[in-house]
C-alpha cells in the first residue's frame, strides 16, 4: 500500500476497475555504498505489470523526476507553531511554483518492446537512448557518464499486510462489494484503530471467515456503518486482537520496474554541496486523440481528400499524455491523500497541507488510543481516550494543536548505522517528509527511510511510528521509526497475534547487485 | 491471421466476459448485466434491452437496491424513452443521484423533458465536481443545440482531451457527435475530418458507418449513401437503418428500391409500439403514412417526454394531416424553448408557408440558414 492501487481512476480492489499500468506502486532510492569511480544513486520505480511482468504498455509514458539540492538547515529554534507549518508550506509553494526544472528520465516502450529512455535536463544535456527490457544496460551519457538501467519485470519489493491496512481504517472496498459511484462507503465512519473494537462486526476478524479482505468478499450489508461501542475487544485471556496479522499480501506477486543507478555527478555539478537528491514518479497514459496518428486510416477514406489528423498543440510530448499517478512517498496517497485522482500532484502536493494536517489529527484520534493501551506513549493529543475515536476536522486550525506533536517531532532510528559517516545530520520530521511528495534521499546516509527508501525498509511499520511519542523511551531505548517492528514488544503485549504489525522482509531475497530487486516469480 | 476490427475484437471479449461470469453476488450480477447492455448497445441492438431489463429487476428483489445496479437500470430505461421509469430507478438508492454517472444522468432526463436550463446547470455541477469525458460530450451537445457551436466545440475537444488510449471507442463515439454538430452547421469537411478520426480510433463500429451515410446522404452522394445504408441494415438490427434506406432510395427516385426499406421499419416500430415499447414512437410518427395515426404517436411521444422536438414532431404530423391551425401552435411550443436549431427553423418555415404565413416562413428558412 505504499501507492498501490491509487488513485481511484486506477484502484482496482473496485471490482469494475482494471488494473492498470499507471498504477505506480513505490519508488525507491538510497546511495550505492560502493564508491568506486564516484559516487551513485540508486533509483526505482516499480508499477503494475500490465499486460505482463517484463512486458510494458506501449501507451504509457514513465517520469522519474529529480533534482539535487543542499540538505535543509534545521530551525535554530523549537517552533511548532501553526505559523511556522504555514511558512514551510509557503517556501515549498514559491519553490515548486517558481522557475523550478527538475531533471528527468522518460521512458516509453514501442511496439518492439524497446524502450526508449530520455534524460532531459540534465548538467551534462539532453539525450537518448534505446535499450532492450528485461536486461541490465549501461548507458553511456555524452559527458562520459555511465548509468545502469534495467526496465522490465521483476517480484514486487513491498512487503505489507495490506489487508491489516485497510482493518486499520475501516477500508470496506477491500473487504465488500462497493460500488464505484458509493463514494460514501469507502473509508466507513468507524474510528481507525489498531486495536480491534468490541462490536466492530464489519472489520474484526471472524474465523468463520477467515479470507474475508484476503481476495474474498461479501455483499455490503445495510447501514448505517457505524461504531456504538465503547471499547477495544479482549478476548477470554484478556488479550487485545491485533487488526494487523503480520502476513505479506504481496507475497509471489510480480511488478513492472523502471532501475537505474545513476551518478551523482551526471545530476549536479555540485556534488559536495547538493547532497539531497530529491525524486518522484509519475505514470502517463497516452491520449486518445494522439494514439489514431499511429493508425492507418480506414481505406474508405483513402479516397477523400481529408485535411491532415489534429495533432493539438506542438510538439511536447507530454501534450500527448494525460497525468494518471504520481509517487513519491509511501502511504502520502493511501494514507493522507485519500487515493483522490484530483490529488494526484507529485511534488507539488503543497496545496493539500490543510488536507495533512486534518487527515494526520483524523488518524490520530483512531491510532492514538490503540498505543496507549498497549502501554506506548502517543505522539497525537487524544485527551487519553480510552477506545479509538471517529472524529474528522473541517479546519486546519482545529486539528492543528491535536496533531501538532506528529507533524513536527524529530523521527528517531533505532540506531546510528544510517548515519555511516557520523555526520550532524538533522532528524527528519513528518511535515517535511510528506510535503512535497518526493522521495529525498540523502548521500551521507544509508538511504533508509525516512532519507531515502531502502528495499529492505518495512516503510509501513516505519509510518505508523509516526503516532508514537519520539521523545518517549521504551525499555531503555527511545522510541524509534522501528519500535513497532520489534518482537520483544509484541512479546510483552496482552494482544493476539504476536507479531509486528508488518512482514518484516521480502518474500524473495533482495539481490546483492543491481538492479539489487529480486527476479520474478 | 485474420485482421479483426477493433469493433470485432470487443465484442469478442464481451461475450467472452459475459460467458465466464456466473454471478452469486450482487456486484457480479451488476457486472453481468451491465456488460449485456453493453453489449445491445454495441450491436444496435435494443431488442435485447426489455429481456435485460427483466433480469436486473430480479436482481434488484435477490440483492436490494445495489447503486450500481439502480445505474444500469436507469440507463436502460433512459435508452428506451421511459423517462419517468428512468428517474424513478435512480431514486431508488440513496445518493445516486449525487455522484456521476447519475448526476449526469439526471441532467439527460431534464433534457428529456424539455427543462434545459435545468440540464445545463446538472451537467455544469457534474463538471465541477469531476471533469469526466461523458459530462463535457453531453454539455456539447446540449449547447450546440442552444445556438452556441464554438463553445460546443470548445467543450467537445475538452472531452477529447480526459480520453486516453484505453478509451478508443469513448474517443470515437465523441468524434461522431463532434462531426455531427458540425454536420447540422453545414461543415462537412469539418464533419468529415471527425468522422475520419473515429473510423481510425475505432475500426469495423457499423455506427460510424452510419454518421458517414448520414454524411454522404447530406452531400448529395445518394448512390454511396444508399449503397453504404443498405449494407447496414442488412448487418445491424436498428429499423431506423432501414428507415434511412428507405428514404434514400426514395430520395433517389426509386420508390420500389424504397418501399421494403420503409416497410420493414415501419413493422418493426409498430411490433415495438405493440410491444408496449416507447423509443420508437417519433419514427413511427414519422414513418406511418396514415396521418391521424401519425399525429397520435407523436402525441403520446410528447406525453412521455415532453420537449421540443417532440413537440416539433406532432407539429409535423398535424401538419401532414392538413390541421395547420394546429400544427402552427405545436411548433409555436417548440420554438418557445431555448433550442436553436436548424431542424426546428426549417420545420416551422414549411409549416408557416402552409398555413400562408409567408413572412414568418421566411424568417424562419433565414433562421436555419444562419446556423449552417
Amino acid at each position: 500500500m505504499a501507492d498501490h492501487n491509487d488513485p481511484n481512476a486506477v484502484n482496482s480492489i473496485f471490482s469494475d476497475i482494471d488494473v492498470s499500468a499507471a498504477d505506480l506502486y513505490d519508488i525507491f532510492g538510497f546511495p550505492i555504498e560502493d564508491t568506486t569511480g564516484g559516487e551513485k544513486v540508486y533509483i526505482a520505480l516499480t508499477f503494475a505489470p500490465v499486460p505482463e511482468a517484463g512486458v510494458f504498455d506501449t501507451d504509457m509514458l514513465y517520469r522519474l523526476r529529480m533534482h539535487a539540492h543542499a540538505r535543509p538547515v534545521p530551525p535554530s529554534r523549537r517552533d511548532w507553531s501553526l505559523d511556522a507549518l504555514l511558512k514551510y508550506f509557503d517556501a515549498v509553494k514559491d519553490k515548486y511554483l517558481g522557475d523550478f526544472k527538475p531533471a528527468e528520465i522518460r521512458v516509453t516502450v514501442g511496439g518492439d518492446q524497446r524502450a526508449r529512455v530520455s534524460f532531459k535536463g540534465f548538467p551534462g544535456g539532453s539525450f537518448d537512448a534505446v535499450v532492450d527490457l528485461d536486461r541490465v544496460t549501461t548507458i553511456d551519457s555524452p559527458d562520459g557518464h555511465a548509468i545502469k538501467a534495467f526496465l522490465g519485470g521483476r517480484d514486487d519489493a513491498f512487503f505489507n499486510d495490506l489487508p491489516g491496512f485497510f482493518r486499520s481504517i475501516n477500508y470496506a472496498p477491500q473487504f465488500y462489494h462497493v460500488p464505484h459511484s458509493m463514494t460514501e462507503a469507502r473509508e466507513l465512519p468507524i474510528p481507525k484503530t489498531l486495536l480491534e473494537l468490541e462490536g466492530n462486526h464489519l472489520f474484526n476478524f471472524d474465523p468463520a471467515n477467515p479470507n474475508l479482505g484476503r481476495g474474498e468478499k461479501k455483499p455490503l450489508p445495510p447501514g448505517p456503518w457505524t461504531w456504538e461501542g465503547d471499547r477495544f475487544a479482549k478476548d477470554a485471556d484478556g488479550n487485545y486482537r491485533f487488526v494487523y496479522s503480520g502476513e505479506d499480501a504481496q507475497a509471489g506477486r510480480n511488478i513492472n520496474a523502471i532501475a537505474l543507478e545513476i551518478p551523482l555527478e551526471f545530476i549536479t555539478r555540485s556534488p559536495a554541496e547538493e547532497r539531497i537528491v530529491s525524486t518522484w514518479g509519475e505514470s502517463w497514459v497516452l491520449k486518445a486523440a494522439n494514439k489514431i496518428e499511429t493508425i492507418p486510416d480506414n481505406p474508405f477514406w483513402l479516397e477523400k481528400p481529408l485535411t491532415a489528423i489534429r495533432t493539438g498543440r506542438p510538439d511536447d510530448e507530454l501534450e500527448r499524455y494525460k497525468l494518471v499517478d504520481t509517487d513519491g512517498q509511501p502511504f502520502a496517497d493511501a494514507g493522507l491523500s485519500e487515493r483522490e485522482d484530483n490529488r494526484q500532484l507529485g511534488a507539488n502536493n503543497f496545496f493539500l497541507a490543510p488536507h495533512f494536517v486534518k487527515r494526520l489529527a483524523h488518524l490520530g484520534w483512531g491510532f492514538g488510543p490503540s498505543i496507549g493501551a498497549l502501554g506506548l506513549k502517543s505522539s497525537f493529543d487524544h485527551d487519553d481516550a480510552p477506545v479509538s475515536v471517529h472524529r474528522t476536522y473541517a479546519s486546519a486550525v482545529t486539528a492543528f494543536p491535536r496533531a501538532r506533536k506528529v507533524i513536527f517531532q524529530a523521527l528517531n532510528m533505532p540506531d546510528d548505522s544510517w548515519n555511516p559517516k557520523g555526520l550532524n545530520i538533522p532528524p527528519r520530521r513528518p511535515f517535511e517528509i510528506f510535503v512535497p511528495n518526493v522521495c529525498a534521499i540523502d548521500m551521507d546516509t544509508t538511504g533508509s527511510w525516512p532519507y531515502g527508501r531502502r528495499l529492505e525498509d518495512q516503510v509501513a511499520t516505519r509510518f505508523l511510528s509516526l503516532f508514537l511519542d519520539h521523545e518517549a523511551e521504551l525499555n531503555g531505548k527511545p522510541v524509534n521509526v522501528e519500535t513497532l517492528g520489534d518482537q520483544a514488544l509484541w512479546d510483552a503485549a496482552p494482544i493476539v497475534p504476536k507479531s509486528p504489525p508488518n512482514p518484516l522482509r521480502n518474500d524473495k531475497e533482495f539481490l546483492a547487485e543491481f538492479p539489487y530487486l529480486a527476479e520474478p516469480w | 491471421m485474420i485482421a479483426v476490427s477493433d469493433y470485432e475484437a470487443e465484442l469478442e471479449r464481451i461475450d467472452r466476459d459475459i460467458a465466464a461470469l456466473a454471478p452469486d453476488d450482487v456486484a457480479q450480477a451488476t457486472a453481468l448485466l451491465s456488460l449485456r447492455c453493453q453489449r445491445a448497445s454495441l450491436t444496435g441492438d435494443l431488442a435485447a434491452l426489455p429481456a435485460v431489463e427483466g433480469e436486473i429487476d430480479a436482481a434488484l428483489a435477490e440483492y436490494g437496491t445495489w447503486p450500481d445496479l439502480c445505474v444500469v437500470k436507469a440507463g436502460v430505461a433512459s435508452t428506451l424513452h421511459r423517462v419517468a421509469d428512468a428517474r424513478r430507478a435512480l431514486e431508488l438508492a440513496p445518493g445516486v443521484a449525487e455522484h456521476l454517472p447519475g448526476r449526469a444522468m439526471l441532467a439527460d432526463l431534464d433534457r428529456e423533458e424539455g427543462r434545459y436550463e435545468e440540464a445545463l446547470r446538472g451537467y455544469e455541477a457534474a463538471l465541477r465536481d469531476e471533469p469526466a469525458w461523458d459530462t463535457y460530450a453531453r454539455l456539447a451537445d446540449l449547447t450546440s443545440k442552444l445556438g452556441d457551436a464554438d463553445a460546443a466545440g470548445d467543450l467537445f475537444a475538452a472531452a477529447v482531451d480526459e480520453l486516453t488510449a484505453k478509451q478508443m471507442r469513448s474517443y470515437a463515439w465523441v468524434e461522431l457527435q463532434w462531426g455531427r454538430m458540425e454536420l447540422r452547421r453545414g461543415r462537412h469537411d469539418d464533419g468529415a475530418d471527425h468522422y475520419a478520426r473515429a473510423s481510425a480510433a475505432y475500426t469495423g463500429w457499423w455506427l460510424v458507418d452510419e454518421h458517414v451515410a448520414q454524411l454522404l446522404a447530406a452531400r448529395g452522394e445518394l448512390e454511396t449513401a444508399a449503397a453504404l445504408y443498405k449494407d447496414l441494415a442488412a448487418r445491424v438490427p436498428k429499423p431506423e437503418l432501414q428507415h434511412a434506406a428507405g428514404d434514400t432510395n426514395a430520395a433517389l427516385g426509386r420508390p420500389e428500391r424504397a418501399r421494403p426499406f420503409h416497410d420493414r421499419a415501419l413493422a418493426a416500430y409498430r411490433a415495438s409500439a405493440e410491444r408496449g415499447e416507447v423509443h420508437y414512437l417519433h419514427h413511427l410518427a414519422d414513418a406511418c403514412t396514415d396521418a391521424a395515426e401519425a399525429v397520435r404517436w407523436a402525441r403520446r411521444d410528447l406525453e412521455l417526454r415532453p420537449n421540443a422536438y417532440t413537440r416539433a414532431a406532432l407539429a409535423w404530423a398535424l401538419h401532414r394531416a392538413g390541421r395547420s391551425g394546429e400544427a402552427l401552435d405545436a411548433i409555436e411550443g417548440a420554438l418557445a424553448s431555448p433550442l436553436r436549431d436548424a431542424r426546428l427553423y426549417g420545420k416551422a418555415a414549411t409549416i408557416h408557408r402552409a398555413a400562408g404565413r409567408l413572412a414568418e416562413s421566411d424568417d424562419y428558412e433565414r433562421r436555419a440558414a444562419a446556423l449552417h
